[in-house]
């Protein structure tokens, strides 16, 4: 119990959740990631409530009182194009966070909690996304809350031969599906649920929030005012009827499936990689995937934060981004062939991840022989590649054996 | 200090007496929240199946008339009401299960073994009349019937039927899953796509000049 209290007090000291502490490296980009998503945020919830105040969460009114709030009330089209903007802001700002912090290598001690938390974040804010969206209740949400909340239902299949030996059907999995739909179909209830998640997420985080910087007595928005004015502007300007205005589809019908049918830009990829596998596994895999994916720091034990240093690692970031751009095309082009594409996928990726391996045994064979000879007889081309504090940290975690 | 390791064994001992019933009488005041948000849940029953109270209920329909699918790959959409409890003030709902009649251009038997499981004897063995739940059994959109095999190819990711079955097929618009309604040996088999199974079929009567539906395959969300 100690050690677990002690792992995460250090953790908790070190928790940099929207680049507070990153005072000094304003100027970068890289670190207005974390301000962005705090900022953004900030500018969802208010204009969300803002929203509520015209907003009818019912089956038969959602559709027109969204269609009122963009098209008749005034300034209304501003208030739910910032809505959704900052929204999209926020999933940007937390999708290249991550990246940041893998290709960074951010995610090492002591930043692992920092690394899960920004895990759950995407999770709930894939949440929030997909119960806002069903509020509007047009076509592409309605579909996509229906085929989303199948998915637990294919979780019955691995609780089966428990099933069997019980003599009665533990049905988890459907039971999941039916506590967020509300019953077995999507209904009102589906809609009532949705609207308060969709507004809970967001409430209960922001409280736990401003617990935390109440805690660290920390800057709550490490950021100028140039940047905040604009990104403001920028929501703004994408806002605005003639730009881009926040779509509004047609309203749901349950008794037609459009087609081609597309959900939100998050989703493209992973709506292609459902096309691809078994139901069980278009659960099962992204489950998996954020699972692994928080699990990382504990996989990648190379001590240099470097990226050339940790090759494999690397090659596996990026190949994840290239696939999700690629599967992102692939729907946009409508192109989905069963037969063929989900044997190439896997061949890729094993051609890919075998030569990232090699590359990374190569580099560590090299690194523990730059080791192994004393820093005297190293020969001097390599010499400027290692990294003067190697040492210190060596000595510093004089545990593990190099 | 002898005795310090049996204290704090004590100590420990008494942490766990401590913590159990704590655990447990937090347990039992949690139990309820389940009720709050399942609230057909009946109180005090632990075991049970936890989706045995949101069985839909259907009601019987006329399909189609004979003349409406008179010739081979005719078709008829309609729509099978389903009432099912939702979790609401107002309790029961009724939802709509779009399906389609197929008149097929030779007998296949039908594939009713899951009437038994419901307390159905099935009318017919075999027909060339075929009646299918257009609710995709992957994950629940709503697939077509599409009369022309070479649309599917166009619309629905590329793929191209074997000789044979260059007919009309079903196609989902959502994850591209492929059916074949005339499919001798089973019925609606999946031909592309990640659909586990054909889709859910409806129980049917000839009653004089119509095909009336009693029952739909259980199982899926409407």
């Amino acid at each position: 119990m100690g050690l677990v209290a002690d792992w995460l007090r250090e953790r908790k000291e070190h928790l940099d959740l929207f680049d507070e502490t990153r005072t000094a490296q304003q100027g970068n980009p890289l670190y207005l990631l974390g301000p962005m998503i705090y900022f953004f945020w900030l500018v969802t919830v208010i204009s969300g409530v803002i929203l509520m105040l015209w907003y009818e969460p019912t089956t038969t009114g959602a559709y027109d009182s969204v269609r009122r709030i963009q098209e008749e009330i005034p300034l209304g089209w501003l208030v739910r194009g910032v809505h959704k903007y900052a929204a999209d802001g926020i999933f940007l700002g937390i999708i290249l966070r991550i990246y940041r912090m893998y290709f960074a290598g951010e995610y090492k001690r002591p930043g692992e909690l920092g690394w899960m938390l920004f895990f759950l974040g995407l999770v709930l804010m894939m949440i929030s996304g997909v119960t806002g969206y069903l509020l509007i209740w047009n076509q592409r949400s309605f579909w996509a809350a229906k085929t989303i909340l199948t998915v637990p239902v294919y979780l019955d299949e691995l609780t089966a031969p428990l099933s069997r030996w019980l003599g009665y059907n533990l049905n988890f999995g459907s039971m999941i599906a039916y506590v967020f739909l509300g019953g077995s179909a999507i209904g009102q209830a589906t809609i009532t649920r949705f609207y308060s998640i969709h507004f809970g997420i967001s409430l209960v985080l922001l409280v736990l929030i401003e617990f935390y910087f109440y805690r660290t007595r920390r800057k709550r928005l490490n950021m100028s005012l140039f940047p905040m004015a604009l990104f403001l502007a920028m929501l703004v300007f994408i806002s605005h009827p003639d730009v881009l205005p926040a779509e509004l589809g047609r309203r749901a019908d349950p008794n037609r499936t459009p087609l081609p049918i597309l959900s939100d830009w998050y989703f493209l990829a992973l709506y292609q990689y459902v096309k691809y596998t078994p139901p069980l596994w278009a659960g099962l895999g992204p489950g998996l995937l954020i699972g692994i994916g928080m699990l990382v720091p504990f996989l990648d034990r190379s001590r240099s934060r470097h990226p050339l240093d940790r090759p494999f690692f690397l090659v596996l970031g990026i190949w994840a981004l290239f696939l999700f751009l690629a599967f992102t095309t692939l729907i946009l082009w409508n192109i989905a062939v069963i037969e063929r594409e989900p044997p190439l996928v896997l061949l890729s990726t094993a051609i890919v991840m075998g030569l990232g391996f090699l590359w990374h045994l190569r580099r560590r064979r090299r690194q523990l022989r730059a080791a192994a000879v004393p820093p005297a007889a190293r020969p001097t081309a390599r010499a400027p590649e290692r990294p003067a504090p190697a040492p210190s940290v060596l000595a510093g975690q004089s545990g593990e054996p190099a | 200090m002898v005795e310090r390791p049996e204290r704090l064994e004590r100590r420990g001992f008494l942490r766990l007496v401590t913590a159990v019933p704590i655990v447990a009488a937090a347990a039992a005041f949690l139990s309820p929240l389940l009720r709050l948000l399942k609230p057909n849940t009946r109180p005090f029953e632990v075991l049970y199946e936890p989706t045995v109270h949101d069985v839909p209920v259907g009601e019987v329909t006329v399909a189609a008339t004979l003349d409406e699918v008179a010739r081979p790959w005719d078709f008829k959409y309609f729509v099978f009401t389903q009432r099912y409890p939702q979790y609401t003030p107002e309790g029961l709902r009724a939802a709509n299960v779009p399906a389609v009649v197929i008149r097929l251009p030779y007998k296949i038997r039908l594939p009713w073994d899951w009437a038994r499981t419901i307390g159905k004897t099935p009318q017919l063995q075999e027909s060339d009349i075929i009646v299918f739940s257009r609710i995709c059994p992957h994950l629940g959109c709503i697939y077509n019937y599409v009369p022309n095999w070479q649309e599917v190819t166009a619309g629905y990711g590329g793929y191209v039927p074997p000789p044979p079955r260059r007919h009309a097929l079903m196609a989902c618009p959502c994850h591209l899953s492929i059916y074949d309604p005339a499919d001798p040996q089973q019925p609606g088999r999946v031909l592309s796509g990640p659909a586990p199974r054909p889709p859910r079929t409806f129980l049917y009567e000839i009653r004089g000049n119509q095909i009336v539906v009693t029952d739909v395959e259980p199982g899926g969300i409407a």
